[in-house]
């Protein structure tokens, strides 16, 4: 590890109505990989969006190169070495490769761009990195994992001094996560600086010198990864005992009946011939990386996407699915992983929220009753603890968790059997989790079966009685919770690959 | 992100017509197809005045395509072209006519004109981020309300021909032996040659359609996109100047209040011409063959019994169909 | 995190209540520095206890400010015309234009809560007037039939429009477009290019006119205000309106509500065409004569009365009596404007102008929500 490059100080920032960054510190040396870790909403992506000038910071101080800056957008940060390999994939994706790592500083003939240059220097990179990809290939024709690639081909033709990896294995598979740390390697032995953003606790092992761990938008601490075991990293990133406890057995009673048979089913790229079974009472955890393909099992399932071949058995009697109605007429709920997208209407009240699903039982005739409605939402309200000061409250003016518990209140109220959680804590603070998971086990007890789908394998580990791992769009495992690793579960989630 | 990874290598599984350059070899299909239908149904129609006249049409609306196709690969739209046009030319003409100016400067005023309503439009939809199709609403009534001001609501003759300052209208149609030689296609092709260059080979032309593709990439990446944003709207407008000029060269008198619908015309041929609704993909020679589907009707249903009014009707419906199979299209793609 | 959470709950108050007034004047905890914050507050506390007041509260401040506006250009009006606008005369002409522009301005304040838009309005609405005024001039169908064509024509193309936005997702603007160009195309040929006269009052089949106005009374006015009154409740009330303004603000979470969106969405585009239907009507009550290929400019008449009234283009986010006040304000100007005057293209510069402000005011006022 060489001198300081980068010093983040007390860094301050603030959205309105969420302290997003609570004074932190993080500090960058030439030549070192330095893992930048926490819990999904500790503060690390939006850290990274004010070091580069994306969001401007409330207070603190940026010192790079041994003075003090501040980027003012992506471009100023780039132009001094500062580049950043976003976690959600900025293509274009209708140009071509070359077109795209070059996007913005064009090789130039008079006013001609040099497209031939362009290729060439694209793929010179692509043969520093050792990989095959044709600069001339239109992005969109790419796999995520050669999408990737591409990008961080786009940083280091930047000259870059710090780059910044934002999560970049989530989509990538084994043999791609491999190529990328040779690549990081090779960056590190050329003086770079490198800050590594992950979730998982074998690839800082593996690749990074220090860890600097955030928690709720704090800094904990950093760690010198050598020195330090994988438990000591876990208690910094939670601080609390709940991720530490497991579930050990299989809740559902012996006898639960199923309730949902899924065969064969196949939905486009994302679900090939998946099968399985769900109980009453049961909370059946979808374990797997990102891009396996489970939210789209689970939108496939639910009629949003459609269905190529698949027989759904409800209560053993099959039916048929082909958009959301149909689902919802068959009981089931589905709470999406982008809440905001697709989970309530933001704009609208918390009592319109609540009856969106099942407005004509509040409704005489053509008319909504008011009152009614009010009622029911109130009633949601109190049973599952949602903070609102009253039902007329604009949902979008509630918190994370508290979004969260309108949209289960949606589905109870539509009386639906079988739920589809999708990443339901994603984005909510960790006090509120632990009461969306309270209420997700309160529901299993009374006889609701749960789908759960979750990246975080301690949610996976402490709320599923079985697990089923899928991997590029196939299932590719089934465990019963008292079988199921950490080690097992990701070995089966990157099976597909070996 | 992830249902849009297709897995396909380049070069490899593509159809004939892919090769031949897609929709664009379509359309060129359907544009001799239709020549040859009109053909067939009347003799009139097999007559060189109807190739001048396809001609004649096909200028404005070529231009007017050609520069509205820019904001169309950003997922925009202008609306305000047509009505655009005519102020342009109502004023442009005024000056001339009734204020004495010279020609030249007469049309160099119109150009400026569209170039200034360009800016507008680009400044409302990139800065102040109003949707585009309302925003050149606005100016479509604007320019319309602007032209009938300034004219005092009378129809504008430019000079004619044989006239003094007439010159203009040989730029588009000379006469030899008292036959009319339609030399505006040559300007034309011309002009589609430094647009495709433009578009393809160019940072004005690579942003644009960057911009269509993912607007908020292509700010990471440090373009300035509001400027290449506005820049596409100002092609536009500057084009729409240009298809003032050959309106006003080809017609002999124009109306204050008439140019609504001339845009559909242009947006409709584009769009025949794959240009994409939804921004990104586009090129300048698919555009020119889609505008000739678009004039084709236009002065071919008369011949075949069909009153302008039909042409209206069906540009209307073809307009819907184009975007119909754009959204196939993408629908395809996306699977 | 005890702290934070009061924290929100008192801004949610705050953005909330000022989202009902469509004002959004979120104030920005953190982006603005505090200094600045305070500064704001300051400034605005004024307009803040103004908008507290409980009558202002349950009017809304928006439609108050129209209200004001209304009055201040009548007050310039007449004092531009040294008091010649004054006069009953111009205020009856004011609102035979109100009336049509009102069907169709509540008309396409349904499509724009859906997010969508449509102007082709305008000619469709002539293309009502034409088809119908046509067969009862020329074919000679009685009064009422002629009445029913026009709604019927009407609906065709709400139907036609709403089909194709909400089952092919083609952009609104774009069949906006078609239908536009479609509509003139048709009312050209079915009148063979010809202009069609409407009965005069006194003719056979003249009822209708009383439409309009009976005697001094303003039955038009009154016809105007119950059906905004329904409208109203279409759209606060019922179901459909429940669904089109939610699917108007996030369409997908109402898709996968398990609603059906399409046959919603749709619906809107029907009300819409209905009311266009309706609007033809009371057109050629007020003005007799139509003339094909024309109507265009009423276009952004009818959207600028509805956007003005604090409809937000971005969809979800609808106020009826906020549009009816919008379209009074349209139509004094229209009138004010000729009494001055100018000509009907100057109306069609500041109309323009002023659907650019309201718009880009409620682009702000999102922004700034955000």
């Amino acid at each position: 590890m060489g001198e300081v490059i980068l010093t983040m100080k007390g860094i301050d920032k603030s959205f309105p109505g969420v302290h997003a960054l609570d004074h932190v510190d993080l500090e960058e040396r030439k030549g070192e990989v330095h893992a930048l870790m926490g819990e999904n909403g500790a503060g690390k992506s939006t850290l990274m969006k004010v070091l580069t000038g994306i969001y401007k910071k409330d207070s603190g101080t940026i010192t790079y190169e041994g003075k003090e800056v501040e980027f003012h957008n992506t471009r100023e940060a780039q132009d001094a070495g500062v580049v950043i390999v976003h976690q959600e994939l900025n293509m274009l994706g209708h140009l071509t490769v070359a077109q795209n790592i070059f996007i913005g500083r064009e090789f130039k003939k008079g006013i001609r761009i040099d497209d031939k240059k362009m290729n060439e220097e694209a793929r010179k990179l692509f043969d520093r990195m050792n990989i095959d990809i044709d600069p001339r290939e239109t992005m969109s024709n790419l796999t995520v994992g050669k999408q990737q690639m591409c990008e961080i081909a786009k940083a280091i033709s930047h000259d870059a001094k710090v780059i910044i990896f934002d999560e970049p294995s989530a989509a990538l598979t084994e043999a791609e996560i491999a190529e990328l740390f040779k690549i990081i390697r090779d960056l590190r032995e050329q003086g770079l600086g490198i800050i590594y953003i992950s979730h998982r606790m074998d690839e800082i092992k593996v690749i990074t010198d220090r860890v600097t761990v955030m928690r709720d938008g704090t800094y904990v601490g950093t760690l010198v990864t050598e020195d330090s075991t994988k438990d000591d990293i876990i208690n910094m990133m939670v601080g609390r005992v709940i991720y530490e406890d497991p579930k050990t057995e299989n809740m559902t009673p012996k006898d639960a009946p199923v309730v949902l048979k899924v065969e064969h089913l196949n939905a486009g790229k994302m679900v090939q011939d998946v099968s399985f079974e769900l109980h009453k009472g049961e909370i059946l955890g979808f374990s797997g990386l990102m891009g396996a393909g489970r939210t789209e099992t689970a939108r496939a399932l639910f009629g949003a996407d459609p269905i190529d071949s698949g027989d759904i058995y409800i209560n053993g009697k099959k039916v048929t699915i082909k958009s959301p109605q149909d689902a919802v007429r068959n009981g089931i709920g589905y709470l999406s992983e982008d809440r905001k997208r697709f989970g309530i209407v933001v704009q609208k009240t918390v009592a319109e929220n609540t009856t969106m699903a099942t407005l004509d039982a509040y409704a005489n005739g053509p008319f909504i009753n008011k009152k009614k409605e009010k009622e029911v939402a109130e009633k949601y309200v109190e049973s599952l603890a949602t903070k609102t000061p009253s039902v007329d409250q604009l949902v979008v003016n509630l918190s994370g968790g508290n979004q969260q518990k309108v949209v289960i209140a949606k589905w109870l109220t539509r009386n639906s059997d079988i739920l589809i959680f999708d990443e339901p804590t994603r984005g909510i603070d960790v006090g509120a989790k632990n009461e969306i998971y309270k209420l997700m086990n309160q529901l299993a007890a009374e006889g609701k079966a749960i789908i759960m789908i979750s990246s975080e394998m301690t949610e996976i580990l402490r709320m599923s009685d079985r697990i089923i791992v899928m991997c590029e769009g196939k299932k590719t495992g089934e465990l019963d919770i008292s079988e199921a690793t950490q080690e097992n579960i990701m070995n089966m989630a990157t099976r597909e690959i070996n | 992100m992830a249902n849009k990874t297709v897995t396909k290598t380049a070069g490899t599984n593509k159809s004939f017509i892919d090769r031949m350059g897609g929709q664009k070899f379509i359309v060129l299909l359907i544009v001799i197809a239709l020549f040859i239908f009109f053909c067939a149904m009347s003799p009139g129609f097999r007559k060189y005045t109807t190739v001048v006249s396809i001609l004649d049409y096909s200028y404005y609306i070529t231009l007017m395509a050609i520069g509205v196709a820019f904001p169309l690969m950003t997922a925009g739209v202008d609306l305000s072209i047509g009505t655009g046009l005519v102020c342009y030319s109502l004023i442009g003409g005024y000056l001339i006519v009734h204020q004495g100016w010279p020609t030249g400067a007469g049309m160099v005023v119109s150009i400026l004109l569209g170039v200034l309503f360009g800016i507008l439009n680009g400044c409302l939809v990139a800065i102040m981020e109003l949707p585009p199709f309302l925003a050149t609403l606005c100016t479509c009534m604007i320019t319309r309300g602007v032209g009938s001001v300034v004219v005092g609501g009378f129809g504008i003759p430019w000079p004619t021909a044989a006239a003094p300052g007439g010159w203009f209208r040989s730029i588009f149609k000379i006469q030899v032996n008292g036959m009319n030689i339609p030399i505006g296609f040559l300007w034309i092709i011309l002009i589609v040659i430094i647009m495709t260059f433009v578009l393809n080979h160019t940072k004005m032309g690579r942003y644009t359609l960057a911009i269509g593709s993912n607007k908020e990439a292509t700010r990471l990446s440090g373009v300035n996109v509001r400027f290449y944003h506005i820049m596409a709207y100002v092609i536009c407008g500057f084009f729409a100047g240009l298809a003032s000029i050959s309106y006003s060269a080809i017609f002999a008198t124009v109306q204050p209040g008439s140019g609504a619908g001339f845009e559909l015309e242009a947006i409709g041929g584009a769009i025949i011409g794959g240009v994409s609704m939804t921004g990104g993909v586009g090129s300048i020679t698919g555009t020119l063959a889609g505008v000739f589907v678009i004039c084709l009707l236009k002065t071919g249903l008369p011949f075949i019994g069909l009153t302008a009014n039909w042409q209206q009707i069906i540009t209307g419906l073809v307009l819907i169909v184009a975007v119909l199979f754009d959204i196939l299209k993408r629908k395809k793609e996306g699977k | 995190m005890c702290l934070k959470k009061t924290n929100t709950v008192k801004e949610g108050k705050a953005n909330r209540y000022m989202k009902k007034r469509g004002m959004g004047e979120a104030k920005q905890v953190g982006t603005v520095n505090r200094n600045n914050a305070s500064k704001q507050k300051m400034g605005g506390r004024k307009v803040e206890s103004i908008k507290q007041n409980p009558f202002v509260k349950k009017v809304g401040f928006n439609r108050i400010i129209l209200c004001i506006v209304l009055i201040l250009m009548y007050g310039l009006f007449c004092a531009l015309t040294s008091g010649a606008f004054a006069g009953m005369t111009r205020i009856m002409s004011a609102l035979n234009y109100a009336y049509f522009l009102g069907f169709l301005s509540l008309g396409v304040t349904f499509v724009i809560a859906t997010g969508g838009i449509d102007f082709s309005i305008g000619p469709v609405m002539f293309c009502c007037a034409l088809i119908a005024g046509f067969s009862l001039v020329t074919y000679g169908v009685p009064m009422p039939a002629a009445v029913i064509i026009s709604i019927v024509v009407g609906l065709v193309f709400g139907i036609f429009n709403g089909y194709l936005v909400a089952y092919w997702n083609v952009p609104s603007f774009i069949t906006s477009m078609a239908s536009m160009n479609i509509a003139k195309g048709v009312a050209s040929v079915f009148t063979r290019t010809q202009s069609v006269s409407w009965p005069q009052a006194n003719a056979e089949g003249g009822w209708y006119r009383q439409l309009v106005k009976m005697g001094d009374i303003p039955t038009g006015l009154i016809i105007l205000l119950i059906v905004a009154v329904i409208c109203a409740i279409l759209l606060n009330k019922t179901k459909m309106g429940r669904y089109i303004l939610s699917l108007g603000s996030n369409k997908e979470a109402v898709r996968l509500s398990g609603v059906n969106v399409k046959k919603w969405e749709m619906s809107a585009y029907v009300i819409c065409g209905l009311l266009v239907g309706i609007a033809a009507i009371f057109y050629v009550a007020a003005y007799t004569t139509v003339q094909p290929g024309y109507g265009d400019t009423y276009n952004n008449e009818a959207i600028a009365g509805c956007v003005m009234g604090g409809t937000s283009m971005a969809g979800g986010l609808a106020s009826i009596s906020g549009t009816i006040i919008g379209v009074f304000i349209i139509a004094l100007l229209q009138e004010g404007i000729l009494a001055l005057g100018f000509t009907k293209d100057v109306q069609l510069i500041i109309t323009g102008i002023i659907v650019i402000v309201a718009v880009f005011a409620d682009v702000v006022a999102r922004r700034r929500k955000n």
